[in-house]
């Protein structure tokens, strides 16, 4: 499996995984409340250096962005047709931005942090008696953990369309996407299950 | 070990997977051994609790795999067997830390865990490795360790050396040999399980042979009229 953490030593890296997710989260509002375009494409030019910071070459960053790219696209140019121009930038800076700016959070902690810190997080809701807090955090870890996975699932079966000499077409690629991605994750809830990671008490 | 199948039946939508079974696993070293989809994983399944009897019961060291499902699961631990499927987290140290996490450990402690069991199997150097970058026999020493590290008394190991180039083969049937836990393995490895005490030929959902490891693989082959 792939991960979306890149090994380093950087000051992000060194910092708490909660400091990172709440910075993001203050990042986030910040980039909600300005709506001058210029200033978004600093903040996402930020992004950038930051990347190039932690040496993560363009080609590493296109690939964790893509995913991202066409839904960041779409909205920009729905938002410009039934906005105005200045409104689609604004919604292309704003969210490449923010999808930058996790990036940099993803690429500098590791998933078992995330898990840690979201666990801590949940704490609270467990001693309400809501949840229990490791679920919650050992969720959101599968979530991330299956990111790229998902994406390179859809490279194989990508490419096993060009090995038959066939175009890929979106229901030819999704059906066996969804389709192997629940069976993955039917084989890792036994597996969380045989390592007895959710039953003990 | 000490495992009990007490008239143990499986049933999947209608079919009977495993017929009544009445077995008792005592020895160090067990071997089982079948065609494709006779049943012996689903056996082996039942000892982690994965698969539930569909009537009768299954105990493990006195555990019952129903009624005391944490405690029976907490006896076992299960090599799959496509490794890949058993690492969940993508670095080879958080993963075995995963299996930890539940028993609320000190980080310290944790650490000292993981480096320990790491260190048992010579596999340190690939803690901070992603699981996608190691080798079939380091993924299997990876699963391994990964399983390891929670101290099960019982290892069940589903075709641990499917897969594999014959130089990790012989890595992983040497570690399996060395390991001082009690092992369960399923195998269509003739060689592996040869050096069992104990070998179960499994034949659709039934025992179809159990003893000595020379005498079970002779009927197997016999069976199948494949020569020695």
């Amino acid at each position: 499996m792939r991960s979306l953490h890149i090994e380093g030593d950087s000051v992000l890296h060194r910092l708490p995984a909660g400091v990172k997710l709440a910075t993001l989260a203050v990042i986030s509002l910040v980039l909600f409340k300005i709506d001058i375009p210029g200033l978004l494409a600093v903040a996402a030019l930020a992004g950038l250096v930051g990347h190039a910071l932690l040496r993560i070459s363009t080609a590493e960053i296109w690939h964790r962005m893509r995913p991202f790219a066409l839904i960041v696209v779409v909205v920009a140019l729905f938002t410009a047709v039934f906005s105005g121009t200045t409104e689609g930038l604004t919604a292309f800076f704003r969210l490449a931005a923010l999808a930058l700016f996790a990036s940099l959070v993803t690429a500098t902690t590791t998933t078992g942090d995330f898990i840690d810190v979201i666990t801590k997080a949940a704490m609270p809701l467990e001693r309400l008696g809501v949840l229990r807090a490791q679920d919650v955090g050992l969720s959101i870890g599968l979530v991330i953990r299956f990111v790229p996975e998902i994406l390179s699932r859809y490279e194989i079966i990508r490419d096993a369309h060009y090995a038959r000499g066939l175009k890929p077409r979106p229901l030819s690629i999704i059906v066996p996407l969804i389709i192997t991605t629940l069976r993955s994750a039917d084989e890792i809830a036994v597996a969380i299950d045989a390592r007895g990671i959710r039953s003990q008490k | 070990m000490d495992i009990h199948f007490d008239k143990v039946e499986v049933r999947f939508e209608g079919r009977t997977v495993i017929h009544p079974l009445d077995l008792t696993l005592s020895e160090r070293r067990i071997g089982i051994i079948g065609l494709n989809g006779s049943g012996k994983t689903t056996i082996a399944r039942m000892i982690n609790g994965l698969v539930k009897p569909s009537s009768g019961r299954v105990t493990v060291n006195g555990f019952d795999t129903l009624a005391q499902e944490d405690e029976a699961r907490g006896q076992s631990g299960f090599i799959f067997q496509n490794p890949q499927n058993q690492i969940i987290l993508p670095l080879l140290r958080e993963d075995i830390a995963l299996g930890l996490k539940s028993r609320k450990l000190s980080k310290t402690d944790v650490t000292a865990a993981v480096d320990a069991v790491l260190d048992r199997f010579g596999i340190r150097h690939l803690g901070d490795r992603r699981a996608h970058e190691l080798s079939g026999g380091e993924l299997q020493l990876a699963a391994l360790a990964s399983v390891l590290v929670t101290q099960p008394k019982i290892l069940v190991m589903d075709e641990p050396t499917n897969q594999l180039d014959i130089k990790n083969r012989n890595l992983v049937e040497e570690t399996i040999r060395t390991l001082p836990e009690d092992v369960i393995v399923i195998s269509h490895d003739l060689n592996l399980v040869e050096g069992m005490e104990r070998v179960l030929l499994v034949r659709g959902g039934r025992i179809a042979a159990d003893g000595e490891p020379a005498r079970v693989i002779g009927e197997y082959r016999a069976m199948h009229g494949v020569p020695a």
